[in-house]
């Protein structure tokens, strides 16, 4: 009987440290995500990175705060954000555009309306959008400007079609 | 036995020179500033004072003079639909509602200057997803002439309507310390940790001088 708990311990210990190996790996694979992004990239996104945390300053960090805490119910979170993961394209354009409504984050309820700041250039909100997408939790790689550009020239139908 | 007494007689001086030192500490703390002019009418000193006020918070109550009767507050002017400093005087002023929760004589007062705007719905709504107490930090909302003349006045603070300005108001991100005789006690940047953890170190000293 014991012989064979021993056996059941002796497996559930060699589960437990594959689990952990299996965590190790997974974790440390992620942790070097930024670093194996294509090189020809790297130098433009640390620049990127770079412009786009004074941008956040001057632009974005009052409200949403320097950690990207947010505050209370009033600010939503950039730190850890559902809304972010899932409404990539969206967050990009009310940079520009603004938001107005109910905004569900985390699960929770805010309506206070943003306004968008429209003289922000593609590459300005490509910035930003590195910074906020690469920092807290969040780790997307290079927003680059294209892609931006390609974004916010679809925004006004997508805003549209979101008020149907 | 003699070991044992020698550490008995260091504790003791060590307890007695730390006691001087306080107290030392003590009598040199000086009590804050009473900011603004004064009179001197007779023997007595006239200092600036709040004027008396009626504006509404958000639950819709009359605030006044009245309500912060025996009250130290802390005051500042702001909008709900401001970008630019008032996010961050928000921040730092639930950084003192923190503080001073639990203070049954410490309130905080802060103005709309943009009343028209800022309904009283509309703080209502701000003051909870702030998630703050109304008993606790009024949002009040008035007359708009009334506001900046307050503020101008009694305050010393500026707030202006501007449409050149990015979000069409001037105003400063000060928190102003009023003691319970009204008098303002002090002057902080709102935007500024440091100085409002002046402010907090301050409330504590006006509250051991209104101990005395």
């Amino acid at each position: 009987m014991s012989q064979v708990r021993g056996s059941q311990l002796q497996t559930s210990n060699f589960k437990l440290s594959m689990l952990c190996f299996l965590l190790f790996t997974f974790c440390s694979s992620c942790s070097s995500k930024p670093d194996s992004k294509p090189s020809e990239s790297s130098t433009k996104f640390q620049q990127y990175i770079i412009q786009g945390e004074q941008l956040y300053l001057k632009n974005c960090s009052n409200c949403h705060q320097k950690t990207g805490t947010g505050l209370g119910l009033l600010y939503p979170p950039l730190n850890k954000s559902d809304f972010m993961d899932n409404h990539f394209e969206e967050v990009i354009c009310l940079m520009k555009n603004g938001k107005e409504g109910e905004l569900i984050v985390n699960g929770k309820s805010f309506n206070k309306q943003m306004k968008g700041i429209s003289t922000l250039t593609d590459l300005e909100i490509a910035e930003i959008a590195t910074y906020i997408f690469n920092t807290w939790e969040h780790q997307r790689g290079l927003v680059d400007v294209q892609e931006t550009s390609r974004i916010l020239s679809h925004c006004d139908s997508a805003s549209l079609s979101s008020k149907h | 036995m003699i070991k044992d007494l020698r550490f008995k007689a260091t504790c003791f001086q060590f307890l007695a020179f730390s006691f001087l030192l306080s107290s030392c500490i003590q009598k040199k703390e000086i009590p804050l500033p009473i900011l603004g002019e004064r009179e001197v009418v007779g023997s007595d000193t006239v200092y600036h004072t709040i004027g008396d006020f009626k504006f509404v918070d958000q639950d819709s109550a009359e605030v006044t003079g009245d309500t912060f009767k025996d009250k130290i507050y802390v005051a500042d002017f702001f909008f709900t639909s401001c970008r630019t400093i008032c996010p961050i005087m928000k921040t730092q002023m639930l950084r003192v509602y923190d503080s001073i929760q639990n203070e049954h004589d410490v309130l905080l007062l802060s103005h709309s200057i943009d009343p028209e705007f800022d309904t009283v719905g509309l703080l209502h709504d701000f003051a909870e997803r702030l998630g703050v107490k109304s008993d606790k930090w009024h949002f009040v909302t008035g007359k708009k002439e009334d506001i900046y003349k307050i503020a101008q006045t009694s305050y010393f603070a500026t707030a202006l309507e501007d449409k050149t300005e990015p979000d069409g108001f001037i105003h400063t991100g000060a928190f102003l310390l009023i003691d319970k005789k009204k008098r303002i006690r002090g002057k902080y940047d709102g935007t500024k940790e440091e100085d409002v953890n002046r402010l907090l170190a301050d409330i504590a000293r006006l509250k051991m001088e209104d101990g005395k």
